[in-house]
Order: structure tokens, then C-alpha cells, then sequence
């Protein structure tokens, strides 16, 4: 039964291996010749008989793969075409394996219970974990004369062709009308920092309720900072206990444990996948925009993250110890405390600090939608051409701010977790 | 006397690889007992060895523990018979990053006050026993090191000390000295025999020298594919039994 699952989901990869190609050619088609004619941009033009084709195509390709060859899918699950003494089969038995792939099907709708012949030529699609023991060692071929090595490649060149396209790169522009953008480089090189420690005048007017010193952009990224150190340090605290249910070791292989498992799971991988500054525009609706919406939007996003990277570091605990202090009589949860806790803790005091200087950077971002920040003065600069005479130079400042703190908490969570590991 | 410990047809099968690891196994343990296991790697004998006390979940079969049928106690009854049969493993298996202390005392948690255990207290004659422990087996001077800073030597010898908090009467040793050298393995092997010996613990432990059963063990048992190849005092295995158990091709290698 496995075997079949596994023929399936290998046979299921190489198809759609085979159908990128083609998805890849025909988009290629259309970009180099039907340009001229038809807006090919979205859609991929095709007459409607050439799709049954591919299909078949595609199909048929794959089973040539399996018969002449080890695809990539084969590969991926462990399968190999091999004949009764685990050899790789000749060129006869792997035609014989195409006919039969084709013939067998159909003669089977006639033919009801007819026993297997053992035929010693016959080749026979083998899972390699109940052989590899068993096989003869054979010279593997080199990478680019085998069919896997050259499918690798060919994909690897379809993608790349292709992604050049969709993403429109354009490298003579991108050179020639570099000069326009210089007048920003040497602002942002000659940064002016009047305002790092004066209160900038137009946020103090907007803001009445703001102390002077928030005004500032040294005010700017320390409420950064503080509201990245927030968001980390509760993020990691409410992490810590679901990274555990999150662990595939620590939920047992009850139905219980593994619908918890998979709940946090999902969990963890929807809302990391969701960019926090979206959170940041709900929980602005939700509370006010400020800095405690964009904290939450960072606690959030910092708990899923968190979470992911926790419960990988819980699966990957020596299980040694843990079976040391069962076999004591210790309750589950000390086995946890006396155990995994131990073990994992290092680690997630590393990925938090790292997780903190993330957060910092992140803070920026979220100041766009209101989050309060550095980020706040960012964005005012930005958007004050004509209004500021030098306002490049003052976003030379706040960058050249956030550099310099990113860089040194890098430093620090750097040797803090030199220290540590 | 009841025997300490009864196996009834024991068996195990891993499910992954379909591989049955025991096959059908029975034998009885009488107190005071130094039993050694010996046989082939994957012969079945850690699988064994975890069986007794449920680490591994038996397929089928008995395992009778002082009167008390260990595969069908409830999980708190289980945790009781646990603490009562103490475990050294191959890899020592200590928490590397905790103190040797801690890790002396975890063989403590089955008797300790839960509440206090969670925020890794323990009471003062607990503490007192570690030290005694330690020093039992002659590093007390090691308590406040974290535990990956010892030799393999001494990392065995906490192991034993932690078996030693649990105050055991059976001491499971699962190749407790494969991977030490042949000095240390008999200054690690002297202190289960002094177990064995003045603390009045059934040994089960398996081995892999020859040399080293005969010399600690009062019995022998012999394992391959699961099954039981030979039972009796170690004087009766001779060059021939030898070959039965470990496959024709093998050379007795001696370890003084």
C-alpha cells in the first residue's frame, strides 16, 4: 500500500515537473513571438487542441522517465526502477516495463485474478529503503548524463528565463539613468542631524500631546527600540509555552495530541506568512494607530515566528536524557523542566535577542500605517519634498540613526549568544 | 521467596520496518542477582531492558515486577514501580547543560514533592543523600560543574549516583561501558557490583565484552534475534556456545 502511495505521489511530481516545462515553453513562445499581435501578458495563447497535447505529452514523458531512467520524483521518494537482482535493468527489460506501464491497465479490465508470472528479466519499480541493503553497488553516472541531473538543470534554466521576463528587468536603464538618482545619494551621504536632538517642528505642531523630546528622532528610535523590546519579550514569553504544543515529540501520537499539533502548527505558519504591517492597520483600527497598535502588530507576528523556530528547537532535543528521568518515575511535566527545558533554553535566548533586532528594523516599516516611531520621521521626510528644503539629508539622518542601532544590538545579541551556546 | 522480577512471553514488534525485535521471551530474576545480557547489537537486548520498565511499550507478554504486573499498571501506578528500578544508559544520557547536582537529584523526582520539584527544589536530606552520592561515587568535588565538563568515566558515575538517589531494587545497565575504556569500564562496573553487593540491588546488565560478564556476572543470558539462546552461569560458555551466539565468524576479544 505504501509502495502504491509512493509510485503516486513520485509519478504526481515528475508530472508536474514535466507540466512546468511546458508551462515554461509556451510562456516563452508567447513572450518572444506573439508579442506583436496579442496581449499575451496574464494568459498563455495556445489553440485549443494544443492542450489535450500537452497533457499527453507531459503524461507520456514521465512515463519515459520512469522507464529509461531515475527522475527527480523517484529520486525525492525513494523509488528505482530495478530487476530481480537489484541491478539497474537493461534497455530490453525497461522497454518491456514502458509496454507493460501501457498494456497491463486495459489487459487487467479483461483478465481477473491471472497470477504474476516471475519473470527474472522483469524490471520492477523497487522502494529503496527495503533494498538499499540488499543492492549490488553500481558506479553511479555522472550528474549531467543522468536524467535527473539534466531535469534539475532544465528547470532550473525555465525558471530563471522566465522570472527574468515577469520581473521586467531592464539593466540598461537600470545604468543609464543612474545619475537621476544622484542628488539623493549624496543627500543621503551628507545627512543633516539638526533635528536628532531639537524637537522637528512640524511633528511637534501635529502632535500637541508629545513630549519635545519625542519629537526627536533620538525620540523616534528610542520608542522604536522600546516598542521592538516589548513586543519581543512578551511575543517570546507567550511563545514559550506553544512552542511545546507546537513539538511533535512532546504531543504523543494520541488523536488529541496530534490535532493540537497540527491546530499550532497552522497556526504558527499563517501568522508568521501574514506581514505584520497588515496587523498593524487591524489592531490600528482596533486600539487607535500609535505605538501600541504597532507593538501588537509586532508581538503577533514575533509570537508566530518565535513559536515556529521553538517548537523546532523542542523536536530537536536529545531524546537520551529525557528517557534517563522518565525512567526515574518523573511526571511528564518534569521530564519537560528537568529535560527539554535544559536543553532548549540557550537557544531561545538567541533567537529572541535575534528576534529583537528584527523587531527594530520591523518597527520602521510598521510606522507607515501609524505605528509611531523612527518611522514616523521617515515617512514626514519622505513625504516633505518642497516643504523642506534639505529633506533628503534629514532621511540621511534617520537612516544612518537606524543603522547605527541596529548595528550595535546586532553586536550585542552577536556575543550575548557567542556567550550562550 | 517470589522471584523480583518475571518475564512472560514478552514480545515486541516495531511497527516501523515491521522488525520483531523480541520474540517470545520469558525468564525470572531472583533477588540479589547480577544478570548479564549479552549478544549482538540489535539482538534485542535494549529493547528488553525498556520493555521492563515500559520506556518502550510491550507488543505482548508480562513483565511481573515484585509481585505487581508492570505492562498493565495505570500511569501513576507505573511511575511508582518505576522509581523503584533505577537505569544507567550507554550515552549516560544526562542533561549535559544542567549541573551534575541537578542531574543526581532528578533520580529523586519520583519520591520528591512535586510543587517544590517545579522550581527545581528539593529538600535538604534530598540534597544531603546527592552529596553522599557523589561522594559514594568519588566525585563530590564535581557537584557545580555542568555536567558535559566531565570525563566519560565520571558522566557514567553520575549516572550512577542518580541511580543511586532512587534508592533502587532492580538496577538496569544498558551497555553501561561501551563507551569507555577498559579502565574505566571496571572502575564503572565496581560500582554496580558494590550495589549488587552491599545495597543488596538486583543487576540486570547487559554487555558486550565476554570478559567483563564473566567477571561481574552470576548468570548469563543470551540473546539473538530476539530470541533467548543460552541461559547459565558464565562458566559454561565455552568456545563453541560462543560462536552459537555471536555467528561463526567471531573472535573472542578479551578485556582485563
Amino acid at each position: 500500500m505504501q509502495r502504491v502511495r509512493t509510485l503516486l505521489l513520485a509519478f504526481l511530481a515528475d508530472w508536474m515537473m514535466w507540466g512546468y516545462l511546458a508551462y515554461a515553453t509556451v510562456y516563452l513562445l508567447n513572450a518572444y513571438w506573439y508579442t506583436m499581435y496579442v496581449n499575451w501578458y496574464g494568459t498563455l495563447m495556445l489553440p485549443v487542441w494544443g492542450w489535450p497535447i500537452v497533457v499527453i505529452a507531459t503524461f507520456e514523458l514521465t512515463v519515459l522517465g520512469h522507464a529509461y531512467g531515475q527522475t527527480p520524483g523517484q529520486a525525492l521518494f525513494g523509488l528505482r526502477l530495478l530487476d530481480q537482482n537489484l541491478r539497474p535493468p537493461d534497455l530490453s527489460a525497461r522497454s518491456q516495463y514502458l509496454a507493460r506501464w501501457h498494456i497491463e491497465p486495459i489487459l487487467k479490465l479483461f483478465r481477473r485474478n491471472t497470477k504474476r508470472q516471475s519473470d527474472s528479466s522483469r524490471a520492477q519499480m523497487r522502494l529503496l529503503d527495503d533494498v538499499k541493503d540488499k543492492m549490488p553497488t553500481t558506479k553511479p553516472r555522472k550528474w549531467y548524463k543522468t536524467h535527473r541531473g539534466i531535469m534539475v538543470v532544465a528547470l532550473l534554466v525555465a525558471t530563471f528565463w522566465v522570472g527574468w521576463l515577469v520581473t521586467e528587468i531592464d539593466l540598461p536603464t537600470f545604468f543609464s539613468d543612474a545619475p537621476r538618482a544622484g542628488y539623493m545619494w549624496k543627500a543621503l551621504f551628507t545627512p543633516s542631524f539638526e533635528h536628532l536632538l531639537t524637537p522637528e517642528p512640524v511633528i511637534a505642531r501635529e502632535n500637541p500631546s508629545m513630549a519635545p523630546i519625542q519629537t526627536t528622532i533620538l525620540g523616534g528610535i528610542i520608542e522604536s527600540v522600546f516598542m521592538a523590546l516589548l513586543a519581543t519579550v512578551v511575543g517570546a514569553i507567550i511563545a514559550f509555552p506553544l512552542s511545546f504544543l507546537g513539538a511533535r515529540n512532546m504531543m504523543g501520537f494520541s488523536p488529541i495530541g496530534w490535532t493540537i499539533y497540527g491546530f499550532m502548527r497552522a497556526f504558527f505558519n499563517i501568522f508568521r506568512s501574514i506581514e505584520s504591517i497588515l496587523w498593524a492597520i487591524i489592531f490600528g483600527i482596533w486600539v487607535g494607530f500609535g505605538p501600541f497598535a504597532g507593538s501588537l502588530a509586532l508581538m503577533l507576528h514575533t509570537i508566530a515566528a518565535l513559536g515556529k523556530l521553538f517548537s523546532e528547537q523542542v523536536e530537536s532535543v536529545d531524546p537520551g536524557p529525557l528517557e534517563a528521568i522518565a525512567a526515574t518515575g518523573a511526571r511528564r511535566w518534569q521530564v519537560v523542566v528537568y529535560g527539554v527545558i535544559p536543553q532548549i533554553l540557550p537557544s531561545y535566548l538567541a533567537f529572541t535577542l535575534y528576534r529583537w533586532d528584527i523587531n527594530v528594523r520591523m518597527s520602521t516599516v510598521i510606522s507607515l500605517m501609524g505605528g509611531g516611531g523612527i518611522g514616523r520621521f521617515l515617512f514626514f521626510y519622505k513625504n516633505s519634498v518642497g516643504f523642506i528644503e534639505n529633506n533628503w539629508n534629514q532621511v540621511g539622518a534617520v537612516v544612518w540613526t537606524i543603522v547605527a542601532v541596529v548595528w550595535t544590538l546586532d553586536y550585542i545579541s552577536g556575543r550575548v549568544r557567542e556567550r550562550i551556546t | 521467596m517470589e522471584p523480583l522480577l518475571k518475564i512472560e512471553n514478552l514480545t515486541k514488534v516495531y511497527e516501523r520496518g515491521d522488525v520483531l525485535a523480541l520474540d517470545d521471551i520469558s525468564f525470572t530474576v531472583e533477588r540479589g542477582e547480577f544478570l548479564v545480557l549479552i549478544g549482538l547489537s540489535g539482538s534485542g537486548k535494549s529493547t528488553l531492558l525498556r520493555c521492563i520498565n515500559r520506556l518502550v511499550e510491550p507488543t505482548a507478554g508480562r513483565v511481573i515486577f515484585d509481585g505487581v504486573d508492570v505492562t498493565a499498571a495505570k500511569p501513576r501506578e507505573l511511575r511508582q514501580l518505576r522509581s523503584r528500578m533505577a537505569m544507567i544508559f550507554q550515552h549516560f544520557n544526562l542533561v549535559k547543560r544542567s549541573m551534575v547536582l541537578t542531574n543526581v537529584l532528578s533520580g529523586r523526582l519520583g519520591y520528591a514533592n512535586p510543587w517544590l520539584s517545579a522550581v527545581k527544589k528539593f529538600s535538604p536530606k534530598d540534597v544531603d543523600l546527592a552529596m553522599a552520592n557523589l561522594k559514594r561515587v568519588g566525585i563530590p568535588e564535581q557537584a557545580y560543574k555542568r555536567a558535559d565538563e566531565l570525563s566519560g568515566g565520571q558522566q557514567q558515575r553520575v549516572g550512577i549516583a542518580r541511580a543511586l538517589m532512587q534508592t533502587p531494587d532492580l538496577l538496569m545497565a544498558d551497555e553501561p561501558v561501551s563507551a569507555l575504556d577498559p579502565a574505566t569500564s571496571h572502575s564503572v562496573m565496581q560500582y554496580t557490583e558494590q550495589m549488587n553487593q552491599q545495597d543488596g540491588v538486583t543487576v540486570i546488565a547487559s554487555l558486550h565484552f565476554l570478559g567483563l560478564a564473566r567477571r561481574y556476572g552470576t548468570r548469563i543470558l543470551a540473546l539473538k534475534d530476539g530470541k533467548i539462546v543460552f541461559e547459565g552461569s558464565p562458566q559454561e560458555i565455552d568456545q563453541a556456545k560462543f560462536r552459537e551466539i555471536y555467528g561463526e565468524e567471531a573472535e573472542e576479544v578479551e578485556v582485563r
